[in-house]
């Protein structure tokens, strides 16, 4: 799909040509700027579908939640399954990339979360949070695979970072990345760290493996959660308010995989030359840490470090902010 | 389509003489995440000037806190006008800017007792924001808050608290009456939505208009600052306190008039339709993103059984899914 004019530039061509009203529409029409009547309905209607997909998913998260206690355990899991079943037998038998087939799995992936939980509720388990959504993006896998849809490839990637950061957040002992990560060799923030990189590997192999179920919004959305940790290490990193007491090398192993992983964006957004997106989201966590270090190292006066934070801020916006836009048209005229 | 080619089409098409010269390119393009960037850093900026205007001058009175206020608003306008395209001038002008609001709704709240004149008050001082500041981000949210200083004075107007600030952020745990009993929901929402709704559909539908009239510097940010205004206004029409997960705080009882805040989401769809009339492709992102928010605001806000809105998606849903197939058929036909 070639790129619009944007508004900005049609506003400023009225007003360079300084045309009236029937040759402003004539400018609209030319640079194809307002979208036809077919293509209104069409947007409608996707709207429609979409949100239709989506209520239903809602309904049957609700419905779970409700914890329907009239119905006995055996009803409850019955219903559930039913459920299951007739979404998967909908998504078989009109398979991806048909919308029904997209939405009948999305649902199935949805579903096996739901039943998931009231599995968890029914039976007890002991079992963590984040253990349940683990559990629920290992499971949910294949369906958000085989749906072959953006929506689900998203709804897959919040499911696993959502279990990362409950992980990471309430270091929670038991399951199965407890294992790994039990505070004796490695800890929260290895865990943080590891959060990171697997986002950041999850946008690099999509973006160097180009699938149509994974097209570039949901690839900034790995890449957007990859960098909230690396932020996150960095954060920990400064402060050194780490959860089990912030010893110099778990500081510094923060601090350093905070800035490689930042470097690494870096690198690979300006080999790439395609997408300042990158960039924008690196430079972000970048301004960040920096809040976070001049914080730390200006201990008083705080007038001073209020002051310094907000010079920091207007700087580097205006300067990552006129860099960007810069790189951002250079590539444009080189892939033009 | 480049700028270059639209223009030789317009010069084939006779909308603009053949010998007209060609167009400067401005280059002032920047991507929504980028403005989202500066925007917010801006807008952290401008927090953390007014504290520091604060812990330096210390001013205690409402006047002296009113003069602050305007002198980091006038010095923003000076930046502006000093040079329109040094980005960095634009960011310290923002930053000030943001302070300088800050600074005079202080002002206005600190002393007021009437929470309908707080509101009204910080709805006018936006317009003057709007008509005054020659920036495209300002103007906007200008626009976007000015929309939310609307709803709290629609609200606060037709459901009186207690008076004051308060009014903005807590219920004062006692009863008021609705100055229209019952009917204060809906006759609110249609009050407080229907202008919004019907300037952004007019801005949408007489675009070619205010184009050629040159109005694009203050419509294209009002346009887009009241749709975020339709999008996230939904949130401030309810007391922060009732979105609450306490036990014994799970928001309004069920009855029909707790149905229309679902209407939140509809709002924001609208925005997204409304969006992509004028193929704003980022503003479409972030108003389907505020109706899920809406969404989620559905399942904690309203104090009914989980089963009654497991229902009422349910029945959205399969409503939605009829309605795309019928505009499908629509569309076929």
């Amino acid at each position: 799909m070639s790129a619009r004019v944007k508004r900005d530039e049609l506003d400023r061509i009225a007003r360079s040509y300084s045309l009236d009203a029937t040759a402003v529409e004539s400018l609209l029409d030319a640079a194809d700027a307002r979208p036809s009547r077919a293509d209104r309905q069409d947007f409608l209607a996707g709207c429609a579908r979409h949100g239709g997909v989506l209520s239903l998913a809602a309904g049957i998260v609700f419905f779970v939640a409700a914890n329907w206690g009239r119905m006995a355990v055996f009803g409850r899991f019955a219903l559930l399954e039913l459920l299951f079943v007739a979404v998967l037998g909908i998504g078989l038998f009109k398979p991806p990339p048909r919308f029904v087939g997209r939405a009948a799995l999305f649902l199935s992936f949805i579903i096996t979360g739901a039943l998931l939980a009231l599995f968890g509720q029914t039976y007890q388990t002991g079992a963590d949070v984040y253990e349940l959504f683990l559990t629920w993006a290992l499971l949910g896998l294949p369906f958000a695979i085989a749906a072959q849809w953006g929506v689900a490839s998203a709804a897959w990637i919040i499911v696993l970072d959502t279990a990362l950061l409950l992980f990471c957040g309430w270091q929670p002992r038991g399951g199965l990345l407890w294992v790994v990560f039990d505070g004796g060799r490695l800890n929260a923030t290895h865990a943080i760290l590891m959060a990171a990189f697997l986002n950041l590997a999850l946008w690099f192999a999509f973006e160097k493996v180009e699938v149509r179920a994974v097209p570039d919004w949901v690839r900034r959305v790995a890449l957007t959660c990859g960098m909230m940790f690396v932020t996150w290490a960095g954060v920990l990193g400064v402060t050194g308010n780490d959860f089990g007491g912030s010893s110099s090398s778990t500081r510094a192993i923060a601090f350093v995989g905070a800035i490689l992983a930042l470097a690494a964006v870096t690198w690979i957004a300006l080999r790439w030359r395609r997408d300042v997106y990158p960039l924008a989201v690196a430079f972000a966590s970048f301004v960040i840490l920096g809040m976070v270090l001049i914080a730390e190292a200006v201990d008083t006066p705080d007038e001073a470090s209020l002051f310094i934070m907000a010079f920091w801020l207007i700087a580097t916006s205006t300067i990552g902010g006129r860099m960007l836009v810069k790189l951002m048209r250079q590539w444009r005229v080189e892939t033009a | 389509m480049t700028v270059a080619a639209l223009v030789e089409s317009l010069r084939s098409r006779g909308v603009i003489a053949a010998d007209a010269p060609p167009f400067a390119h401005a280059g002032h393009d920047r991507p929504w995440f980028i403005a989202l960037l500066q925007g917010a850093a801006g807008w952290l900026a401008g927090l953390f000037l007014l504290v520091f205007a604060a812990m330096i001058f210390e001013p205690k009175t409402t006047t002296a806190i009113f003069v602050v206020g305007l002198v980091l608003i006038v010095s923003a306008l000076g930046l502006y006008f000093a040079d329109r395209n040094a980005v960095f001038l634009d960011q310290l002008a923002l930053a000030l800017s943001i302070a300088g609001q800050f600074a005079l709704a202080w002002a206005i709240m600190k002393d007021q007792k009437s929470a309908v004149l707080i509101a009204a008050l910080l709805l006018a001082m936006q317009c003057a924001v709007f008509a005054v500041m020659p920036n495209k981000l300002a103007r906007t949210l200008a626009a976007l808050f000015a929309s939310a200083a609307w709803i709290y004075l629609v609200r606060l107007w037709l459901r009186p608290g207690n008076g004051g600030v308060d009014d903005f952020f807590a219920e004062d745990g006692l009863h008021h009456a609705p100055l229209m009993g019952g009917a204060s929901v809906p006759v609110g929402w249609i009050a407080t939505w229907t202008p919004l709704v019907l300037a952004t559909w007019w801005l949408v539908e007489r675009e070619a208009r205010w184009m050629a009239r040159g109005a694009a510097d203050f419509a294209r940010p009002a346009l887009t600052g009241m749709l975020l205004g339709v999008t996230f206004g939904g949130i401030v029409t309810e007391p922060l306190t009732l979105f609450a997960l306490r036990d014994t705080e799970l928001g309004i009882p069920f009855n029909l008039w707790s149905l229309f805040p679902l209407l939140s989401i509809g709002l924001a769809l609208y925005a997204s339709y409304a969006a992509f009339r004028v193929r704003n492709p980022a503003l479409v992102g972030i108003a389907i993103a505020g109706a899920l928010l809406h969404l989620s605001r559905f399942y904690y806000l309203y104090g009914t059984t989980l089963m009654w809105k497991a229902a009422i998606m349910l029945v959205v849903g399969a409503a939605l899914l009829l309605g795309a197939r019928l505009l499908r058929r629509r569309e076929s036909a």
